[in-house]
């Protein structure tokens, strides 16, 4: 029976990890456009992009993060509820990119755990819809941060 | 012809604004910096009643090293002007936000990223960096990758979250994932 229970509570779970709105550079554009009618990122049951950190479970670092938007980052993560998740998304948020300066953090994950990367620049939304598939499989399979985990 | 903008050129740096074509939509004028505020007054009273933009150009090696442009515009004429006054490190200007008020965040972002310092500024603090940020990046001094030499230094601000980054998520670390591929293998 319990073995049920978890079951049930893992695809729930799995079937309604909500994103926080956090758009730092172009591809924000893309991630944007998993929510379109194309791709439908509802099908997976993401399509609530959350406003608050409070209410996410997954964080999609959608850019290259500035030494100055670290923090806010950092910040953001912190805020997040447990169980979270946390997608690197393109070339520049998992190792800074072209953008090999003073200026730009060189891969986000210096200062937030990352679970999936994805690569690309930028990725394809299909690229994305692939990491949050992954996320989704890391659950239901009773990984990191699953409820019964 | 000498140009307005072809300033004293000191040892062999090239003066790169001397070999640019003359500009006809703006008058560009080179102003010494002890004379510069009154005649950016003289200007306001001539109508120049908006400042575009403010600037800064660091010719590394040239003498004086910095050129502040200040692009003015005529609202009733649209005439242009660009006042160009060389400056070296360690000199100060006066502020122009009491003429301009849009001065204010650009001389901020002159200070910023060149180090140059505007006196009677009302707030002269960093503006595009963090506040506690060492050295200029625009000069041209400034190392690329900044001062400091570690490949992907971990920002200071990561250590004091009760969030232990960087470690892999339990089950995907490499040693965990090539496991999982031999075994698909066999």
């Amino acid at each position: 029976m319990l073995a049920r229970v978890d079951e049930v509570a893992r695809w729930a779970q799995s079937s309604s990890v909500w994103p926080l709105t956090m758009g730092l550079a172009c591809c924000a554009i893309e991630m944007m456009t998993v929510t379109s009618a194309e791709y439908d990122i509802a099908r997976l049951g993401s399509e609530v992009f959350r406003s608050s950190p409070r209410q996410a479970d997954l964080m999609i670092v959608s850019g290259r993060v500035a030494q100055k938007m670290g923090p806010v980052v950092k910040r953001l993560y912190d805020q997040m509820a447990d169980p979270k998740w946390v997608i690197s998304m393109g070339a520049c948020a998992s190792s800074g990119g072209i953008f090999d300066n003073y200026a730009v953090i060189q891969g986000v994950d210096t200062i937030v755990p990352v679970d999936v990367y994805v690569p690309g620049c930028p990725p394809t939304p299909d690229g994305l819809l692939y990491a949050v598939n992954l996320i989704q499989q890391q659950i239901r399979q009773g990984g990191r941060g699953g409820i019964f985990a | 012809m000498p140009s307005t903008q072809n300033p004293p050129i000191a040892g062999t740096a090239i003066d790169p604004t001397s070999l640019r074509p003359k500009l006809d939509d703006a008058v560009v004028e080179r102003i010494s910096p002890s004379e510069l505020r009154a005649r950016l007054e003289a200007f306001k009273g001539d109508g120049y009643a908006m400042l575009l933009d403010l600037g800064a150009v660091d010719y590394l090696g040239r003498e004086p090293r910095f050129d502040v442009v200040y692009h003015l515009l005529n609202l009733a004429t649209h005439a242009r002007l660009r006042v160009l006054c060389g400056i070296n490190d360690g000199e100060h200007l006066r502020s122009v936000m009491d003429l301009w008020k849009s001065a204010d965040w650009a001389e901020r972002e002159v200070f910023d990223l060149f180090g140059i310092v505007f006196d009677g500024h009302a707030d002269l603090r960093r503006i595009q960096m963090p506040n506690d940020w060492e050295g200029h990046p625009l000069r041209k001094d400034y190392p690329m990758r900044g001062n400091n030499a570690e490949r992907s230094p971990r920002p200071a601000f990561a250590n004091k979250s009760n969030v232990v980054a960087g470690t892999p998520p339990a089950g995907r670390t490499l040693e965990a994932l090539q496991e999982q591929v031999r075994r698909a293998r066999e």
